[in-house]
């Protein structure tokens, strides 16, 4: 009987922390644009003022709603960000994302700009960033990296650049987005059923050893 | 040749098969179901860390997977020139998994695929880069032998698919059946050492299926899971011959455990000298069946070890024409993998050495570990969990609140050591032979880290270097039981297993959270 209390003790412990740590909130992660995160390598492009940035052959995730980037002012970095615009182009040639970061914004390592996608599948096409104001801005990220373009001539590497979802969120209300990713990356065998499975067969695990261990440990 | 011959020479090896499945079967119904339920489990729960884990996010994953396809491909080894060293459809699986980002990000911000139309890509360009046959450049795991890989084969050409990510996934589940075995040896250790105490077996092989490191490192194409293996079998079988005396068939069982540890990896030749020292150890304490027979019975097990060791070193510089007899391995083992002559003293290597697992003394030169202690950092913190290619951990607070356990489960360990003296005294020859075996491995662990670190900044050692220990961990947490009185040890045994579940249970969350979330 002691075997039995105490073990049920410590799943009911395991089962509160689980569900503690599944209900935290916090910023989710729609994706990134696979260049290194935290960016290698300071200024790998500078866009002067009323120029274009565009990062090419790029994704946009279907649930992005801002994009966190390392922005700097090329010379005094104690000034404001001008205001800085946001599309994003897929490949059919149609804008279908857009955004505006509102001038006076701080520079840094992780600047957020909103992003509207209102009807968004995810998408391949160009994200481009248009500066406003008469300074220089730089952006750090990694050499050699991506296409991407300053006013149309080819930058050293691209931006490192993170999407991020809507306001804070929970694990369980990131469930079902979880469970659409992963099935990818992998075998084709896997799929939205993955994850599923995974969790019932952990279920069954759990259930099991602890039936098991009930009978080995009475004596 | 009549049909009826040829047919029987074609039977013949099924007939062999069949005969081997059939010894097979009966070993396995010899074991307690106990054991048997607890290979199950430890099977089970690898298995699913090995869905958790996307491709080729356990440490080395890629170069051991590449080994294992050019072994598959070709039937031998990898020839190691200066030549690429994946097939190219190891390439574009890398490509386009976004392979590079995801295993260097030091925050574990990047991520791979998220998206279907990076998934459309990657099913694209494994379709247009289908080749599997790579040129077998040199890898940091081309120097070791091939056994392993040559067992890994089996699944890649059972896979229903060419595909190379479902023939990974088939390939996982090898490596999850050698990390069950792992866990059915160490049960059967537990039972020839405390014979008398059923319950202590379970947990002791529960706590080694519920290490979440070892399960991490079970779940992936990775070399260091027949090393497991290999040990946690040699242990069991100098164990057993230990303790009910040796006969020419556990001799050539320690021999074959041997066997199996010198071609799955190299690190396993710092065990040879504690077994090799055992071995002789038995052939010793056997002596009054007769000296000749003794002999006999240590040729039997030096024989089993040394000759298909001695095939594979013959294969190397024929055959295969791996440049020498082990195919450079032995630089794997005296000196940093790959790297040219060093100027590293042996003075300098014992103060590493000793570093590494104790207190920097005052007299000594130089601190190879400031501001950390190597103990905690590297071999506690990096049990506890290291994760993927070491970039992702639990909370601060995790490893110290571990740390507070250890101290507690060390003082009842040294309790219950105390309490079963007066068992363990016959078996002091035996933990003897096992001290050398344990020192051999630290030792080479720490010859390699200071070899390692004159040709390179990166820390070298990683906790999962000491699992080949893992027998002795499952040990030491059965004597902290121990130190309860008889009614509570079981339940303590039952906590410490629940713990342990809990700790993967977590530490699968943690790895949804870094890949997926």
């Amino acid at each position: 009987m002691r075997v039995r209390i105490a073990l049920g003790l410590a799943v009911l412990a395991t089962a509160i922390g689980l569900v503690i740590d599944m209900s935290g909130s916090a910023p989710r992660l729609a994706g990134d644009d696979h260049v290194s995160w935290p960016a290698r390598d300071p200024g790998v492009a500078a866009v002067p003022g009323g120029g274009v940035l565009c990062m090419h052959a790029t994704v946009l995730p279907d649930d992005a709603a801002r994009i966190v980037m390392p922005i700097h002012d090329s010379l005094d970095q104690t000034k404001r960000l001008p205001r800085i615009a946001v599309d994003f182009t897929n490949s059919a040639g149609r804008r279908v994302a857009t955004g505006v970061l509102a001038r006076g914004a701080v520079e840094g390592p992780a600047v957020s700009l909103p992003l509207r996608y209102p009807h968004g599948t995810s998408a391949l096409g160009s994200l481009c960033l248009h500066v406003g104001g008469h300074r220089t801005l730089v952006f750090d990220g990694e050499i050699g990296a991506g296409t991407t373009t300053v006013n149309g001539v080819a930058a050293s590497g691209s931006p490192a650049i993170l999407y991020y979802r809507r306001g804070r969120e929970s694990w369980w209300q990131l469930l079902g987005t979880l469970d659409f990713r992963f099935g990818l990356g992998k075998s084709a065998i896997f799929g939205d059923w993955t994850l599923p499975a995974i969790v019932l067969a952990a279920l069954a695990l759990w259930f099991g050893v602890l039936r098991f261990l009930v009978r080995e440990l009475r004596g | 040749m009549s049909a009826r011959r040829s047919s029987a020479i074609a039977a013949a090896p099924w007939a062999g098969l069949r005969t081997a499945a059939a010894a097979c079967l009966r070993a396995w119904r010899r074991i307690p179901r106990a054991g048997r339920a607890c290979f199950l489990i430890a099977f089970v729960n690898v298995a699913i860390w090995s869905v958790v884990i996307p491709p080729f996010m356990v440490p080395d994953e890629i170069s051991h997977f590449g080994y294992a396809q050019y072994f598959a491909e070709t039937g031998q080894p990898p020839p190691q020139g200066p030549v690429y060293a994946y097939s190219r459809q190891e390439y574009a699986a890398l490509g386009a998994l976004e392979f590079g980002p995801v295993y260097g990000s030091p925050l574990g911000l990047n991520r791979g695929i998220f998206t279907s139309v990076e998934q459309t890509a990657l099913r694209r360009d494994l379709a247009a880069n289908d080749y599997p046959l790579g040129q077998g450049g040199v890898t940091t795991a081309t120097n070791q032998p091939p056994l392993y890989y040559a067992l890994e084969a089996v699944p890649y050409w059972l896979s229903p698919s060419n595909d190379l990510l479902t023939r990974l996934v088939f390939m996982r589940l090898l490596s999850a059946l050698m990390a069950a075995g792992t866990v059915l040896a160490v049960f059967l250790f537990l039972r020839e050492l405390l014979p008398h105490t059923p319950w202590a077996w379970t947990v002791g092989a529960l706590m080694v299926a519920f290490q979440p490191m070892f399960d991490f490192i079970g779940a992936g194409v990775n070399g260091d899971n027949l090393l497991y293996l290999a040990s946690a079998l040699t242990i069991y079988a100098i164990a057993r011959a230990y303790r009910r005396g040796l006969t020419i068939a556990r001799s050539a069982a320690i021999g074959a455990a041997l066997a199996v540890g010198m071609l799955a990896k190299l690190t396993f030749l710092a065990l040879v000298p504690g077994a090799g020292l055992a071995l002789g150890l038995l052939a010793w304490r056997a002596r009054g069946a007769g000296g000749r027979r003794a002999l006999r019975m240590l040729g039997a097990g030096v024989g089993v070890a040394a000759a298909p060791v001695a095939l594979y070193l013959l294969l190397n510089v024929t055959l295969w024409n791996r440049g020498s007899a082990l195919a450079g391995g032995l630089s794997s083992v005296t000196g940093a993998a790959g790297s040219g002559a060093t100027t590293i003293t042996w003075h300098e290597i014992f103060d590493y050495t000793w570093q590494l697992y104790l207190p920097h003394l005052g007299f000594m030169n130089h601190n190879y570990f400031p501001g950390i202690y190597p103990l905690w950092q590297i071999w506690l913190d990096g049990s506890i969990g290291h994760f993927g290619w070491l970039n992702y951990t639990f909370p601060l607070w995790v490893y110290n609140d571990f740390q507070r356990l250890v101290y507690v489960l060390a003082a009842l360990g040294a309790i219950g050591l105390w309490r079963v003296r007066a068992a363990i005294r016959p078996l002091l020859g035996l933990f003897a032979c096992y001290a050398v075996m344990a020192l051999g491995l630290l030792a080479i662990i720490g010859y390699l880290g200071a070899r390692d670190l004159a040709t390179s900044s990166t820390l070298f050692p990683q906790a999962r270097y000491l699992f080949p220990l893992l027998a002795f961990y499952a040990l030491a947490i059965v004597l902290a039981t121990k130190a309860l009185p008889r009614r509570w040890a079981p339940v303590l045994g039952g906590l410490l297993v629940v713990l342990a579940m809990a700790h993967s249970l977590f530490a699968e969350t943690l790895t949804i959270s870094r890949y997926y979330g």
